[in-house]
C-alpha cells in the first residue's frame, strides 16, 4: 500500500531538522513505525519526510536528579537499560507491555509519544473521522467504538491516545524538552497532549515544525510501582486499558501516590481524584477500593465502552493491591 | 528544495555491498522484495502487524513493512537468504524442519530471523520465547512446533 | 509410525530458507502493477468511471471497469466485475495498472466514479422480515425433521433453550490472495495461489472464451488458504488478466491485507436457537435447531451449520432449519471447519448446559448419548471411534480430578475445565495420480492438486516412497499445476482421501511389473520367485533369501523407467455413513476481576482412520484448534452500520492468537482402521478447528459461573 508520492531529506543536525521540518507539509520521521503506515491508509500525507533519526537525541542517562532520555532512544534500548531497569522500572515494564520486539527496536521513545490513535475510523480514509478529515464527522460516536475514550472525549471525537510508555511516564511526572524554529521550550507530558474538543486534528501542545527533543524523569522516590495492561489476547496488542500506578508508601502510610490510566481517554489520564485519596491513608483494601471509585468518576460511557468503566475501577484496585502489598 | 527524484542508498545485503536507487517512499520490504529480489522477506500485512517482513538491521530485528529504505542507507540487513541454504541449514532452519516448524511457510522466514534476534536478546524459557515472537503472526498454527525449535536451538 | 519416526516436510527446507518462490513472486519481465478501485457505497450503482485522470499520471498503462469486462463471457464468476452494480461497501468497480505499484495505486484514487447510491442493509438484524430458507446448505437439505421434537420437548424432563450466536471471521492467511500473468496470443500462464488449479483454469477459460489447455495454472506454493483461496478471489484475478490482455504485458495483483477483509469471503455470522430436551438420566429426547445466517446480495451461500446435530447424537425427535438474511455485506465462504465450528459451538454448549442442570460429567452425558449408527441417513457408521475419544482423551487429560466448579485457582486465575465433541465429514474427489520410477530408483509423483500448508506434498510422497520401499530422499512431488494429472481442490479435508487410492493403485502397478520383470529375468537371483516385496530399496525374497536393489532392477530391465497413473472415481453411492471424530478438553485461565480469558492447556483425542503421516497430522491438528481458539476468544470482524465498511481492516484491530496465547497442547490420535474407506483415510484438516470452541466455553462457565453464549468471549463477557 502507499499514499501520495514524498520528498525525502535527511537532517544532519537539530538546526537542519528544524528548518526543513518548518516548511508546510513537512513531516519528521524517527523509527517510522507510525508515519509509515499512516501513510499507506492516507492518514498522513507528507509532501516531504525529514529524517530525523540519526540525529544525536538517544542519550539513556541516569543521575541523582533524575533520568534524561533522548526522544530518539530506542523503545527497547530504553526497556533494557540497567539504569531505567533499576530506578524506574515502570518505564521498563510499560515498554515491554506494548508493541513487538520488531518494532521496539525501531520505535523511538518521542515517537511514541507522539503516535497518533489506533481508532479504525481514523486509519481507514473512506470512513467519516474529524481527525483525519476535520468536518468529515465521527464515525465512532455511533458506530464501533469498544476501544473508545471515556474520559475526555467530545462530540468531534472519542479516540483515545495508545501509547503504554506514555501512561507511565505521565505518571511519573516527566518533563518534554520540545525544540522548535522560534527556540527550546519545556512541558509537562501531561500538557503535551490535548482533548480533542472541537478541533481533534491537532492531538499535541507541539506546534508544526516542533519537535520533542528529550524526556525528563524526575527522580523517583522508592516508588513501589506497577503497570497492568488488560488486553483480549496475551500479546502484541494495543490496551483496552491500562493503568500505571507508584505508592510512596512509610511506616505503613501511603506518603504519595501516582495513578494513570491508557486506552481511556485522548491522553495519559491522570486519576487524580484517586491519588489525593490515597495520601495519607494506610494501603488497605477499602481505601484502594475507594480511591477506585473516585477514579472512574466523570467517566462517559458510549454505546460499546460501557465495560471500561467497571474494567478501569477493577484495574486500579488490582495495581493498587499489586503495589501496595494488601492483595 | 529537495531532490523529487530518487535517492541513491548503499547497503550491506547479507554480507554484499549494494548500492540502490529508491524512490524516497519505498519501504525496504519493497526494495528487498521488487529491486533485488529476496523473495524470502514476505509482505503479509504491509502495515507493520504480522512480522513476516522480519529482518535484521545491524543484527537487530525490524519490520521490513515500516522501515523507508532511504532511512536505512549504510545499515546491514540480513534477510533469511543470508542465513542458510537448503544444502547448508542455519542449526534454527534445520531445527524449524525436524520439529514441523512450518506449514504453509510463508511467516516462516520473519519467524526464523525474529527467533535469531530474541536468541542473542536472550531468552529464559519457554515462556519469554513466546512472548518474544509475539509479533510474528502465524495463522496455521505452527507456534507450539516453533517454540520446540527455538528452544531447542536456544538450549533450553 | 511415530511422531518420531515419520518423515520431515518434505518441501520445509525450501521454505525455511526463503527459497520456495511462492506465486506471485515469479520473476516477469516488463510486468505491470494492479491496483483496484473500490466504491464508496455500500448499495447502488456506478453510473460511471472517469479514468481521465488517472490516465494522465506516470506510469498509467490501462483501466478496465465492468464497461471493458463486457468482453468477457457472461457467468456467475465474473457477474461481479462485468455489471455496474454495487453489493457492498469497497466492492471493487475498476482496475488500473501501471509500471510501479505505488503509481497504479496512485492511479486508482485519481479514477472518478458517478455513483447511484440506495438505501443499504448493513447488518442481518435490519432486514429480519427477509429472511428466507435456502434450498440447500452445501449439499445438504436446508431442514430437516425426524419424529416429533416439539412433542418431546413439551414431555422432556430437562427442556435447554437458548440462543447462541458467532462472529462474522476472515481466513486470513498470511499471504494475501496474488497472481502474475503472462498472454502469448490466446494462450496464458497464471501464477497465483488458489486452492482450486484446476477450477481456476476453467473458469479463466470460460471468462475468455479460449481451449481450456491454453490456460495453464500454477500453484506450487501458497502461504495458507482456509477456504479463502478460491472462486470469490477469481474475479479479481480475471481482471487483471484482462488488463495484461488488453496491454500485452504480464500483470501483478497483490490484494491488500485490507481487501482480505472484504473481497474473498468471511466465515458467516449465525444466530441459532437450540433447544434440547432430555430425560432424567441425560438422554436427549429432542433437538430443534434453527440457523439464522448473513448472506450477500450477490450470491447465496449458507454453511450447513445444524448438520451435525442431525445425527451426532443418538435422539429420535431433531428437527434443523437454516434461514438467510441478504445484506449489502461480503459473501461468505466455507472457512475451517465450516458450519460445525459455529454448529457444534451451539450444540456442544447447551450439553454443557444440561449436564450442568442434571449434575452430571459432560463427559458421561455424551457417552450417554452416543449414537451406534446414523439416524439421519438411516445407514452404518463406516467407524465411528467417538467412544475411544471421550476415553483417551479423558484419561489423558486427567478429567477424573476435575475440580469442582469455581474452586481451583491459579493467583489471578480462576481455572476452568471444559469438554465438548468434535466432528468431519468424510469427503473425497475424484483424483489422477501419475507415479514414475526412474532407472535410478527416483520416484517422481503427479498430481495436479495443490498444497497449501497441510501436508500434500509430504503425504503423496510417502505413498509412494512406502509402496516402492524407498527412502524419502529418492522421491520428488510435482503439485500445484494444471499441465500435471487432474486432482482435486484443496478444501473439506478431501485432499489426501482423494489421492491415496489412485497414488497406491499406480505404485502398486508399478511394482507388480518390476516384480513381474525381476520374475521373469534369470540373471536375477529373484527369478521365479512368487513372494516379491519392496523394502529398504529392495526387492527381496524371503523364501529364496534374495535380494536385488530396485536400482540395479531398473538399470537392468527398465532402463527407461517405469510409469503408471491411476485415477480414483467416487462411487455413485455408499451404504454407509463416514465422519472422522474428536474429544477436546481445555483448561482455561479467567481471571474474574478483569475479564482476561487464556487457554492453557488443550487435550485432544481424534479417531480420523489412518494417519499417514503422526508429524505432520500434529501440526494439522493443533493449526486446527488454534484457529479454534481464535474463533472462540479473539476473532470478530466489526461492521459499520452506517456505511456498511469493515471497521479496522488490520491485524492490530482483527485478532488473531499470537504465540503467547499459546496453550500445551497434548493430541492423541487413536488408532482406527476403516475398511469400508478407500484408502482407509478420513481427513483431518477441519476436526482439530470444530468443537473446541465450546470447550473453552464450558471451560469459562467451569471457572467463574459465567455461561457465555456468543463468539468471542472477551473481556466484558466475564466482568458484565
Amino acid at each position: 500500500m502507499s499514499g501520495d508520492a514524498f520528498t525525502y531529506s535527511r537532517a544532519a543536525d537539530l538546526a537542519e531538522a528544524l528548518a526543513a521540518g518548518a516548511a508546510p507539509g513537512a513531516a519528521f520521521l524517527a523509527g517510522g513505525t507510525d508515519l509509515t503506515p499512516l501513510w499507506k491508509a492516507r492518514a498522513a500525507r507528507p509532501d516531504h519526510v525529514v529524517d530525523i533519526s540519526r540525529l544525536p537525541l538517544a542519550q539513556i542517562e541516569a543521575t541523582s536528579a533524575g533520568l534524561t532520555l533522548g526522544a530518539l532512544a530506542k523503545l527497547s534500548d530504553v526497556a533494557a537499560d540497567p539504569a531505567v531497569r533499576r530506578d524506574y522500572p515502570l518505564v521498563a515494564e510499560a515498554i515491554r507491555a506494548s508493541a513487538s520486539g520488531q518494532v521496539r527496536n525501531m520505535a523511538s521513545l518521542g515517537g511514541a509519544l507522539l503516535q497518533r490513535t489506533r481508532c479504525a475510523y481514523f486509519r481507514d480514509a473512506a470512513m467519516a473521522c474529524n481527525k483525519r478529515e476535520p468536518g468529515s464527522g465521527c464515525g465512532a460516536l455511533a458506530g464501533e467504538n469498544r476501544g473508545a475514550a471515556i474520559f475526555g472525549a467530545s462530540e468531534a471525537c472519542v479516540a483515545t491516545h495508545p501509547s503504554d510508555v506514555a501512561v507511565a511516564l505521565a505518571a511519573l511526572d516527566a518533563q518534554v524538552e520540545i525544540a522548535g524554529p522560534k527556540g527550546t521550550r519545556r512541558i509537562a507530558l501531561a500538557d503535551l497532549h490535548r482533548e480533542p474538543g472541537d478541533t481533534p486534528e491537532i492531538d499535541t501542545t507541539l506546534a508544526h515544525g516542533e519537535v520533542v527533543t528529550r524526556i525528563e524523569v524526575p527522580a523517583a522516590p522508592a516508588w513501589r510501582a506497577t503497570y497492568l495492561k488488560v488486553r483480549d489476547r496475551a500479546s502484541f496488542e494495543f490496551a483496552v486499558i491500562s493503568v500505571a500506578a507508584a505508592l510512596e508508601i512509610a511506616n505503613g502510610r501511603i506518603v504519595q501516590a501516582r495513578l494513570c490510566a491508557g486506552g481511556v481517554a485522548p491522553k495519559p489520564w491522570r486519576l487524580t481524584a484517586a491519588e489525593a485519596a490515597l495520601a495519607g491513608h494506610a494501603p488497605t483494601l477499602d481505601v484502594f477500593a475507594e480511591a477506585a471509585d473516585l477514579a472512574v468518576q466523570g467517566a462517559r460511557p458510549l454505546a460499546h465502552n460501557g465495560f471500561k468503566i467497571d474494567l478501569l475501577r477493577r484495574a486500579v484496585a488490582r495495581a493498587l493491591a499489586t503495589v501496595g502489598g494488601a492483595a | 528544495m529537495p531532490d523529487a527524484g530518487r535517492v541513491e542508498i548503499r547497503l550491506t545485503l547479507n554480507g554484499e555491498p549494494r548500492q540502490i536507487a529508491v524512490a524516497p517512499f519505498d519501504t525496504l520490504l519493497d526494495v528487498l522484495r521488487d529491486q533485488v529480489g529476496l523473495t524470502g522477506v514476505k509482505k503479509g500485512c504491509d502495515m507493520g502487524a504480522c512480522g513476516a517482513c522480519t529482518v535484521l538491521a545491524d543484527g537487530r530485528r525490524i519490520k521490513a513493512c515500516l522501515a523507508l529504505a532511504a532511512s536505512y542507507d549504510g545499515r546491514a540487513i540480513t534477510t533469511i537468504e543470508g542465513i542458510g541454504s537448503p544444502e547448508a541449514l542455519h542449526p534454527l532452519q534445520a531445527a524449524f524442519v525436524r520439529h514441523d516448524a512450518l506449514q504453509c511457510g510463508y511467516c516462516t522466514p520473519g519467524q526464523i530471523l525474529s527467533a535469531l534476534a530474541l536468541i542473542e536478546e536472550g531468552v529464559a524459557d519457554r515462556e519469554a520465547i513466546r512472548e518474544g515472537l509475539s509479533g510474528n503472526l502465524c495463522r496455521c498454527g505452527a507456534h507450539p512446533a516453533i517454540v520446540e525449535a527455538v528452544a531447542e536451538v536456544a538450549g533450553l | 509410525m511415530s511422531v518420531l519416526e515419520s518423515p520431515v516436510r518434505l518441501e520445509a527446507a525450501l521454505k525455511a530458507t526463503g527459497r520456495a518462490v511462492y506465486e506471485a513472486e515469479t520473476p516477469m519481465a516488463g510486468m505491470l502493477h494492479a491496483a483496484l478501485v473500490e466504491a464508496p457505497i455500500a448499495n447502488g450503482r456506478v453510473t460511471a468511471v472517469d479514468g481521465a485522470a488517472a490516465r494522465g499520471l506516470p506510469g498509467f498503462a490501462d483501466l478496465v471497469s465492468y464497461a471493458e469486462a463486457e468482453a468477457l463471457k457472461p457467468s456467475g464468476t465474473v457477474a461481479l466485475i462485468r455489471e455496474p452494480q454495487i453489493h457492498f461497501a469497497a466492492q471493487p468497480v475498476a482496475l488500473v495498472v501501471a509500471e510501479t505499484l505505488q503509481q497504479a495505486e496512485a492511479c486508482a484514487r485519481a479514477v472518478k466514479l458517478e455513483l447511484a447510491a440506495e438505501p443499504a442493509v448493513t447488518a442481518i438484524d435490519q432486514a429480519l422480515e427477509r429472511a428466507y430458507a435456502p434450498e440447500l446448505v452445501g449439499r445438504y437439505p436446508a431442514a430437516t425433521r425426524r419424529g416429533d421434537a416439539e412433542a418431546a420437548l413439551s414431555e422432556a424432563h430437562l427442556v435447554v433453550r437458548q440462543r447462541y450466536e458467532t462472529a462474522v471471521n476472515n481466513h486470513h492467511p498470511m499471504e494475501p490472495h496474488s497472481m502474475v500473468c503472462a498472454w502469448e496470443g490466446d494462450r496464458v500462464v497464471v501464477h497465483t495461489g488458489t486452492q482450486a488449479t484446476f477450477a481456476t483454469q476453467r473458469v479463466i477459460a470460460h471468462a475468455f472464451q479460449i481451449p481450456v489447455d491454453h490456460v495453464r495454472v500454477v500453484s506450487r506454493f501458497m502461504g495458507g488458504g482456509f477456504g479463502c483461496k478460491g472462486p470469490l478471489w477469481w474475479p479479481w484475478m480475471i481482471w487483471a488478466l484482462q488488463a495484461s490482455r488488453r496491454t500485452g504485458r504480464p500483470v501483478r495483483l497483490e490484494l491488500t491485507r485490507a481487501q482480505l477483509f472484504h473481497l474473498v469471503g468471511r466465515r458467516q455470522e449465525t444466530v441459532q436457537d437450540l433447544a434440547i430436551g432430555l430425560d432424567a438420566e441425560g438422554r436427549l429426547s429432542a433437538i430443534d435447531h434453527a440457523v439464522l445466517a448473513q448472506t450477500a446480495t450477490h450470491g447465496e451461500f449458507c454453511d450447513s451449520t445444524a448438520r451435525a446435530t442431525r445425527w451426532l447424537y443418538a435422539c429420535p425427535n431433531v428437527t434443523t432449519s437454516h434461514r438467510l438474511v441478504a445484506t449489502n455485506e461480503p459473501l461468505p465462504i466455507p472457512m475451517r471447519a465450516p458450519g460445525v465450528a459455529p454448529g457444534t459451538f451451539a450444540l456442544e454448549s447447551a450439553l454443557d448446559e444440561a449436564a450442568h442442570a442434571l449434575g452430571l460429567d459432560p463427559v458421561e452425558l455424551r457417552v450417554r448419548n452416543y449414537a451406534d449408527r446414523d439416524l439421519d441417513a438411516e445407514k452404518p457408521w463406516s467407524s465411528n471411534g467417538l467412544l475411544e475419544c471421550y476415553r483417551i482423551g479423558a484419561e489423558r487429560f486427567g478429567w477424573s480430578a476435575r475440580p469442582a466448579a469455581g474452586t481451583a485457582r491459579d493467583g489471578r486465575w480462576a481455572i476452568g475445565w471444559g469438554m465438548a465433541s468434535s466432528v468431519y465429514g468424510v469427503h473425497r474427489q475424484p483424483c489422477n495420480v501419475k507415479v514414475r520410477l526412474e532407472v535410478d530408483a527416483g520416484v517422481l509423483v503427479q498430481c495436479g492438486t495443490q498444497d497449501f500448508g497441510q501436508g500434500a506434498y509430504t503425504a503423496i510422497g510417502q505413498l509412494a516412497a512406502e509402496g516402492l520401499g524407498l527412502s524419502m530422499e529418492k522421491v520428488r512431488v510435482e503439485l500445484g499445476d494444471t499441465d500435471l494429472p487432474e486432482g482435486p481442490y484443496t478444501g473439506g479435508s478431501m485432499v489426501t482421501a482423494s489421492f491415496t487410492p489412485p497414488t497406491e493403485e499406480a505404485v502398486g502397478a508399478i511394482r507388480t511389473r518390476l516384480a513381474a520383470l525381476a520374475r521373469a529375468d534369470a540373471a536375477s537371483p529373484l527369478a521365479g520367485a512368487d513372494d516379491l516385496v519392496f523394502e529398504d530399496g529392495l526387492v527381496r525374497s524371503r523364501a529364496r533369501n534374495a535380494a536385488e536393489s530396485v536400482a540395479e532392477l531398473m538399470a537392468r530391465l527398465a532402463p527407461d523407467g517405469l510409469e503408471a497413473e491411476a485415477f480414483a472415481a467416487l462411487p455413485d453411492s455408499v451404504d454407509y455413513s463416514a465422519n472422522a471424530y474428536g474429544a477436546i478438553f481445555v483448561e482455561v485461565g479467567v481471571d474474574p476481576d478483569l475479564g482476561e480469558i487464556r487457554v492453557r492447556r488443550v487435550g485432544a483425542a481424534f479417531a480420523a482412520g489412518r494417519i499417514l503421516n503422526p508429524l505432520l497430522a500434529r501440526s494439522q491438528y493443533v493449526g486446527g484448534l488454534i484457529g479454534g481458539i481464535g474463533m472462540a476468544l479473539h476473532e470478530r470482524v466489526a461492521t459499520d452500520r452506517a456505511s456498511g465498511r469493515i471497521v479496522g481492516e488490520t491485524f492490530a484491530d482483527y485478532l488473531i492468537p499470537v504465540h503467547a496465547d499459546m496453550p500445551d497442547f497434548d493430541i492423541a490420535m487413536v488408532d482406527e482402521v476403516d475398511p469400508l474407506l478407500p484408502g482407509g483415510v478420513k481427513g483431518i484438516g477441519m476436526l482439530g478447528s470444530a468443537g473446541v470452541q465450546a470447550a473453552i466455553a464450558n471451560a469459562v462457565f467451569h471457572a467463574v459461573g459465567r455461561r457465555v453464549r456468543h463468539l468471542p468471549i472477551r473481556i466484558e463477557d466475564v466482568i458484565g
